[in-house]
């Protein structure tokens, strides 16, 4: 998945594990950004439902001169608190409000902003919404999670809480030897053709919702215009921290400076591009240290995989043995000016695993699923927006899709444009075109 | 060497050591006090309270030890400690 479980020493860590990280330009000229946690949550998660770790340091992390390290942090705790010692629920009745007293279990979450100047506290008690329980539990769910939205004084919106998992994939097909729903009849090992089927269709996460106006973001003053201006193009990642030892015990204490064990800018960059030995590394390392990645963008095994797992469909992919300039460009650099016409996302020569948006992009009136190579240039990999198909873009990418913008000679084999990973339209996802943007949750009454 | 802020840590940039989280600063203090073997003083058991102090024997051949306190990690040389440390598991 995008970065569900995507490593060995995370995936037996779901509240630190970053899943997905989105970075979009809204209407009203600020920049949303979404980092989720907590991976495939069956939303009938009693009796203990799902939560924030208070013991994990989350944060989203913005870089404005493309050095690779961020300038602006917005960093995320949680403190949870039972109100009720008497009971095993996590609610004893309905809960109708924020302040309900039938709640038993809830958390609040402060909100620092640190940058050169310092470190500020934005925000502190703001609570997070309960996950969506059932119609008895949590009747008007979509109002409680309306109340756990905040407008802070700042300038920020800021939301944390249960939300719909907006992030698509077939997973049991793509890890089963890398079979391609469209393809399963050409694949090394046939199967009949059958259409995709989303592994996350029904699944929660816990997401960190930021908004923040674009010129608290980017570097000089006021909010670019040009989108070819060098200050146009911020880096974005989502990151988690633990401290370094934990004592177990009555009460559980965790000690020591705090570590990195999570982060996520491009979708896939761990799972498909990182060898899985050095997985739990990468989560570990900051993006400045990326350049000891490039060489599997560069030769990216994917791409060697495809014309072996599907003998004669992917003919002048086989024949491509040149570094893939192309994936270097889109995952580590941004790509420069000159390349597509009015567009560029490109924060230097510093090779970093970051989300590029270039914020002087105004949102798209007619967005394509594929992004950049659907002509979209408001969509991934500028940015990312929950509708993007990142696995359908970065499929066509490592085949060779976007090989022509550095070599226009190449031809992309045909069926490039017809890879799919056909599980795009999940209407169920309920997505909103208001903060906080990401779906409401599942109900657990309503997906057992 | 001063510990290492979180704004001091931004300004530098520093890399500091892999998987250290870029706000925190590396957390790192390396010490070269060592213990006198005398008890401590009522002012001092009052600035540990009860928080965890937990130490780990980075190598027992050298003598070099980690501890971690608070959000810090203060990493020294101390044989002699070491040497205690290591017979009382025995």
């Amino acid at each position: 998945m995008s970065s569900h479980r995507e490593a060995p020493s995370i995936s037996k860590d779901p509240v630190a594990d970053n899943t997905d990280t989105y970075a979009f330009v809204t209407p009203n000229n600020t920049v949303a950004i979404i980092t989720s946690y907590l991976p495939s949550q069956a939303p009938a998660g009693g009796p203990n439902f799902y939560e924030f770790g208070d013991d994990v340091t989350y944060q989203v992390n913005i870089d404005n001169n493309g050095d690779g390290r961020a300038d602006v942090i917005y960093q995320f705790k949680f403190t949870t608190v039972n109100t009720n010692p008497n009971t095993f629920l996590y609610n004893t009745g309905p809960i109708d409000s924020l302040t309900s007293a039938n709640w038993n279990r809830r958390q609040t979450y402060t909100v620092t902003k640190i940058t050169r100047q310092g470190d500020v506290r934005l925000a502190r008690n703001l609570a997070c919404p309960p996950c969506n329980i059932g119609p008895r539990s949590t009747p008007n769910y979509s109002d409680l999670a309306d109340a756990a939205t905040y407008s802070l004084d700042s300038g920020e919106k800021v939301f944390a809480g249960q939300r719909a998992d907006s992030f698509f994939v077939d997973l049991g097909s793509v890890f089963d030897l890398g079979t391609l729903r469209p393809f399963q009849n050409l694949h090394l090992i046939p199967t009949a053709a059958a259409d995709g089927r989303d592994s996350l269709a029904q699944a929660n996460v816990h997401s960190i919702v930021l908004e923040v106006p674009i010129e608290q973001l980017v570097r000089g003053r006021g909010a670019p215009t040009d989108p070819m201006a060098a200050n146009a193009t911020i880096g974005v990642w989502g990151s988690a921290y633990r401290q370094k030892a934990n004592v177990r015990g009555a009460s559980r204490r965790t000690v020591g400076p705090w570590m990195q064990v999570s982060r996520l800018g491009n979708p896939l960059f761990n799972e498909v591009i990182v060898p899985l030995a050095q997985k739990d590394q990468w989560n570990a390392d900051s993006p400045n240290r990326d350049s000891r990645y490039a060489q599997f963008v560069a030769q990216p095994e994917l791409a060697r995989l495809l014309p072996v797992l599907y003998p004669g469909v992917f003919p002048n992919l086989a024949g491509l043995t040149a570094d893939r300039a192309d994936l270097l460009a889109i995952l580590l650099t941004g790509i420069p000016s000159g390349i597509i016409p009015g567009f560029q996302n490109f924060t230097g020569t510093t090779q970093a695993d970051m989300l590029r948006l270039n914020v002087a992009i105004p949102p798209s009136s007619s967005p394509s699923r594929l992004g950049l190579i659907g002509g979209d240039l408001a969509g991934f990999p500028n940015g990312r927006r929950l509708t993007d198909d990142a696995v359908t873009i970065e499929l066509r990418a490592v085949a060779g899709a976007t090989y022509p913008l550095v070599a226009p000679t190449y031809t992309p084999d045909d069926a490039v444009s017809v890879i799919e990973d056909g599980t795009f339209n999940n209407p169920g996802r309920n997505l909103l075109n208001r903060f906080p943007y990401i779906g409401l949750p599942y109900a657990g009454y309503d997906v057992p | 060497m001063e510990p290492v802020t979180r704004r001091s840590f931004l300004i530098k940039g520093s890399a500091g050591a892999a998987g250290v989280a870029g706000a925190f600063g590396t957390g790192l203090v390396l010490s070269n006090k060592s213990g006198d073997g005398t008890a401590l003083s009522a002012a001092e058991l009052d600035e540990v309270g009860d928080q965890p102090v937990v130490l780990n024997v980075r190598d027992a051949a050298t003598g070099e030890v980690e501890v971690y306190v608070g959000e810090r990690e203060v990493v020294f040389t101390d044989k002699s400690l070491v040497a205690k440390v290591l017979r009382a598991t025995h």
